[in-house]
């Protein structure tokens, strides 16, 4: 079943194959190439079974549908253009293959093909049947992989053997398995961030440019530090904005802005932070109620971070002013995360993106605005009090 | 996304609705217990057949719908626009078997037309003038190759002798004259004209106009010539009008053995013309290479962009080159080419390699920066991986050993920061001025023309302030200014590992080719090893140079630098000379010097600090400028430095043409 995989740079990404060994893994890591007759892994019943396809060591794709028809197999071959081209101005090019379907009898192997990303990660594309295919060549909407685009960390990979056949598996399959419900992966909409540009020309004075790296290099060292605490973050407030409308750092926005759940929290962040040589500049109220840090990167940019609390039928994050004590609340959609790609990293991003850009600037966020108010501008802000006096000293830090 | 968990109740496609309703239907008549179960079984059946038709019908209806849509919602997912297959493009009923063909030739205009459809029209001032040919499959009707030879100027006739001899037999030609196409038409194109059986070509002459169809080894298909009644004056216009009688397919095809690779050949050579043996039926030749691996190789996974314009015969002797090249990596390497064109991505193709084509978006010089830039963007994005990427030009062979030069040299690029790059191209290494393979220098001037960038210096420094279009400034010049280089140098070969054979560029005349890279020498040796490339480190290079400068021998100051007795003819000696350079950027006499030299004198390359290192008669030769340079020191006090005076004000350079 295997065998024409053999000469293919591929690994196991099958979840219900996966499970099955990590649940014995003590086992799988201890027997050797001996018992062949055995069936545990392989022979459980399925329609498909799933492998990760490393395109870039791939060096004899030529040949390699023939020898798979040859024995037997009828595959079919899903490609696409290359993402990895359409943030470049008017490149087109040769179509890139994204998945491979190879029967043979009741049963059909899976190449999911990963391709390098910028960002140090493995995407893999969308299943998209084209017009020709045939759509009871197997019955896709059983396959785990190709609903939607996918981005995954470079798993580390060593070789096992399971019912007497070579594999590689992730090194972490526990991991990996973890990542595939939430590798849900959205491109950047290269295409309008073109058109944007074409209408507000891009600013590329020496300043714009200098703000850019500073925000650039901020928000890898955040995402940095978040990434080794374990902590969800996504891109938030102007930020997100400049991802979604020209899928780059709004040079004018003067700071980096993220976003975190507040069930995420974990009290060493500012710590974590101050480690990295970002200070902590203000803290505005508390865990159980409208929680914002806000750190000094260098060159006066700010690091923002809000954290978001979850109501029944909403997200919202809240406010301070300093002066006052003033409480503000900014309401959000409900929304889940995906990933993309930005500034050669990957990272989150709220998966319904117009909502929640909506939410924030409202219909008009197109159009670029240089004069912001915190207080006012925002379409979802709603003023939520003023915190007791009493409470000043802890909800009110500035440093 | 979470929610799509695989699930055996679900049927693909809609069908689970189909069997409710079917259920239901059965549930209602199996209630109604009077009937007789013979009609129940006949009912049950009926509905099974209903059912299955009204599947076909809902999917069949659904297929439309999604093909009235177009593009579908994303949602949808695997149910893409269907039927976009392409019509026929066969016209009536069976193919035509004759073409019908109209050449036009005049003073100011060429057209062709190929059933009633323009393949050639032109009519611009000043632009155009020679033969235009074009060579048409004789058994499609389709253009394979459109050529305009300027046979008014100089040596354009010998291109056009080999392109001709390179149109596979059978072929269709088709040859019109703008303007004038007899001034350089000399004996041996005349007589190629002839065998193909026209009469007018080989008697063409000044100013005459002139069409021609025929099939390549003949029949001639139709002539027409007028010729110039005075030298002042142009022949009358000709209007060609012949038919062209189709062969069959199996006749224009060549019988290869039905390989992966044959198919690429085919595809290629029934689509375009003017590749010689590559689509000779009986002997053609490969076009895979399979050179040796090279060991330990450093560079296997080091992405090679070649950068193309609508050059293709270019591209096409450019990438034979690369892929025979010991060590290359084809998976690695991807074709970028600046506009839509057709057949340079044919070229690609037939190679089994990537292209991307990329549409112009500026004017001239502008343009193939943002093509340049472009370029290398899409090359670090294809492999993000990759610390470095090799450029390379469609216009440059490169030598067996390009990889393994850059195999031993690329660690280099890592180990030392004052490096800008490592170009395979020496700009003073010439046939007269280049000796050893093994031998590297550093110098201040980014010679380009296939050299190594290093990602960080691109996507850190050069990417995010790569000049806009705009500018009009020209990419290379621009990495050359001092902003951008910042006293970095690179790391070049004494002997070439490129060889610049381009000659129609945007900044080449043929002139200027002739005279500036023509005899440029190129490394022909495979598996050089080369000598010590450590001391290529910033440190260690002055320790070196100072070693050099120790034992070389002080040449006869008094003697004329540009007579060849300048240097005793020794072999295996090292020279210096000292020049007269008052301060870092004066290059007066260095100048006059690589003039006499014969090397490239219009700007300054291949100076470290002050000091030019060549060769001369198998010696090495090194020169100084003092006092600027600081192995002034060196200068025995004795020796006055040269000087070489300009020459009176004139233009002494042919056009303000640069390099690459």
């Amino acid at each position: 079943m295997l065998t024409s995989s053999q000469n293919v740079p591929v690994f196991l990404i099958d979840p219900l194959i996966l499970e099955l060994i990590n649940k014995d893994f003590e086992q799988v890591k201890n027997t050797s190439h001996g018992s062949t007759s055995e069936c545990k892994f392989f022979c459980v019943p399925r329609d498909f079974t799933a492998f990760a396809l490393r395109y870039h060591l791939w060096k004899n794709e030529e040949g390699w549908f023939r020898i798979a028809e040859n024995m037997g197999f009828q595959c079919l071959k899903i490609e696409s253009k290359d993402p990895r081209l359409d943030g470049i101005d008017s490149l087109s090019g040769t179509e890139i293959p994204l998945h491979y379907i190879c029967r043979l009898a009741s049963h059909a192997i899976h190449l999911v093909v990963f391709h390098e990303r910028s960002g140090n990660y493995l995407w893999h594309g969308h299943l998209r049947l084209k017009g020709h295919m045939d759509r009871k060549f197997v019955p896709f909407r059983k396959l785990q992989f190709g609903r939607y685009p996918g981005a995954f960390d470079r798993p580390e990979l060593q070789q096992i053997t399971v019912d007497g056949l070579e594999v590689f598996i992730p090194k972490d399959p526990v991991r990996f398995l973890e990542e595939i419900p939430h590798s849900r992966f959205i491109e950047c909409r290269y295409k309008e961030a073109r058109a944007f540009f074409q209408q507000y020309l891009d600013d590329n004075t020496v300043e714009a440019m200098a703000f850019r790296k500073n925000a650039k290099e901020l928000l890898q060292l955040a995402a940095k530090t978040l990434k080794k605490l374990g902590v969800r973050f996504w891109l938030s407030s102007g930020t997100c904005l400049g991802w979604y409308r020209q899928c780059n750092i709004i040079p004018y926005s003067k700071d980096v802005d993220l976003g975190i759940f507040i069930q995420d929290y974990k009290s060493d962040i500012i710590s974590a932070f101050q480690d990295v040589g970002l200070p902590l500049k203000h803290k505005f109220g508390k865990v159980e109620d409208s929680l914002e840090l806000s750190f000094q990167g260098k060159d006066d940019i700010k690091l923002d971070i809000f954290f978001f609390y979850e109501e029944t039928d909403h997200m919202w994050n809240g406010g301070t002013q300093a002066k006052t004590g003033k409480k503000f609340k900014y309401l959000f959609p409900k929304f889940t995360l995906c990933w993309t790609e930005f500034v050669d990293m990957k990272i989150h991003v709220p998966c319904e993106t117009i909502e929640y850009v909506e939410a924030n600037y409202g219909k008009t966020w197109k159009i670029p605005v240089k004069t912001w108010d915190w207080k006012r501008s925002p379409p979802n802000v709603q003023p939520n009090g003023v915190w007791p006096i009493s409470e000043w000293d802890e909800v009110i830090q500035l440093y | 996304m979470d929610d799509w968990k695989a699930s055996s109740l679900i049927k693909p496609f809609g069908a689970r609705k189909k069997r409710s309703w079917y259920l239901t239907w059965k549930y209602k008549l199996t209630n109604q217990r009077a009937l007789r179960r013979f009609c129940q079984t006949g009912a049950v059946l009926f509905l099974l057949v209903t059912v299955i038709v009204n599947i076909k019908l809902i999917l069949d209806t659904r297929r439309a719908i999604s093909e009235a849509n177009g593009d579908p919602e994303p949602e949808q997912d695997y149910d893409e626009a269907l039927g976009r297959l392409e019509p026929s493009r066969r016209r009536g009923s069976g193919p035509r078997r004759v073409l019908d063909v109209e050449v036009y030739s005049s003073r100011s205009k060429v057209y062709v037309a190929v059933d009633g459809t323009t393949v050639l029209e032109d009519e611009a001032r000043e632009q155009g003038r020679g033969i235009h040919v074009i060579v048409l499959n004789q058994a499609t009707g389709h253009v394979m190759a459109k050529r305009v030879f300027d046979t008014y100027s100089p040596h354009e006739d010998e291109a056009m002798v080999l392109f001709l001899n390179m149109v596979a037999p059978g072929r269709v030609l088709i040859c019109t004259v703008k303007d004038e196409g007899s001034f350089h038409l000399k004996d041996t194109a005349k007589a190629l004209l002839r065998s193909l059986g026209s009469q007018a070509g080989p008697a063409l002459g000044w100013r005459d106009t002139w069409a021609f169809v025929g099939r390549k080894g003949g029949p001639v298909l139709g002539e027409k010539h007028s010729k110039s009644p005075a030298l002042s004056s142009w022949g009358d216009p000709v209007l060609l009008k012949t038919d062209v009688p189709l062969s069959s397919a199996e006749e224009a095809e060549c019988h290869w053995a039905d390989t992966e690779l044959n198919r690429r050949r085919r595809r290629f050579c029934s689509k375009v013309e003017g590749y010689g043996s590559v689509c000779s039926c009986k002997d053609p030749t490969p076009i895979e290479f399979s050179p040796d691996p090279l060991p330990d190789n450093k560079v296997l996974n080091v992405p090679v962009a070649v950068i193309a314009g609508n050059r293709p015969n270019y591209l096409y002797r450019m990438l034979r080159s690369l892929l025979s090249a010991q060590g290359v990596s084809p998976q690695m390497i991807t074709v970028f080419i600046d506009g839509y064109y057709e057949e340079p991505m044919d070229v690609v193709a037939l190679f089994g390699l990537r292209g991307i084509q990329h549409t112009p978006i500026s004017i001239k010089n502008a343009r193939v920066s943002q093509h340049y830039k472009a370029s290398l963007t899409a090359t670090f994005n294809l492999f993000p991986e990759a610390r470095f990427a090799v450029v390379l030009e469609e216009d440059l062979d490169v030598a067996v050993d390009f990889f393994s030069f850059l195999s031993q040299s690329i660690h280099l690029l890592e180990e030392d920061d004052s490096l800008y790059c490592i170009s395979a191209w020496n700009d003073q290494g010439y046939e007269h001025t280049a000796e050893d393979p093994a031998l590297l220098y550093r110098v201040e001037t980014m010679p380009g023309l296939g050299w190594v960038l290093r990602k960080s210096l691109y996507k850190e420094e050069l990417e995010p302030k790569w000049p806009t279009p705009e500018k009009l400034w020209d990419w290379d010049m621009w990495m050359r200014m001092p902003e951008q280089r910042r006293g970095r140098e690179c790391i070049i070969p004494d002997v070439s590992r490129s060889y610049h054979f381009g000659i129609v560029g945007l900044n080449m005349n043929g002139y200027f080719h002739e005279a500036y890279f023509k005899k440029h020498k190129f490394n022909t040796v495979p598996g050089v090893q080369l000598r010590n490339v450590d001391s290529l480190k910033k440190e260690a290079y002055e320790v070196e140079i100072h070693r050099l400068l120790s034992e070389a021998e002080v040449l006869d100051h008094s003697k004329n630098p540009c007579e060849d007795s300048f240097l005793p003819d020794t072999e295996g000696h090292t020279y210096v000379a000292f020049i007269r350079m008052e301060k870092d950027d004066d290059f007066t006499t260095w100048t006059q010097l690589a003039k006499c030299l014969h090397i490239w004198d219009l700007d300054v390359r291949g100076n470290h600090r002050g000091l030019w290192r060549l060769f001369r008669k198998k010696n090495h030769f090194l020169v100084v400028g003092v006092p600027a340079s600081p192995y002034s020191v060196k200068k025995p006090p004795s020796i006055t430095p040269i000087f070489l005076e300009p020459p009176p004000k004139e233009e002494g350079a042919p056009g303000a043409a640069e390099q690459t």
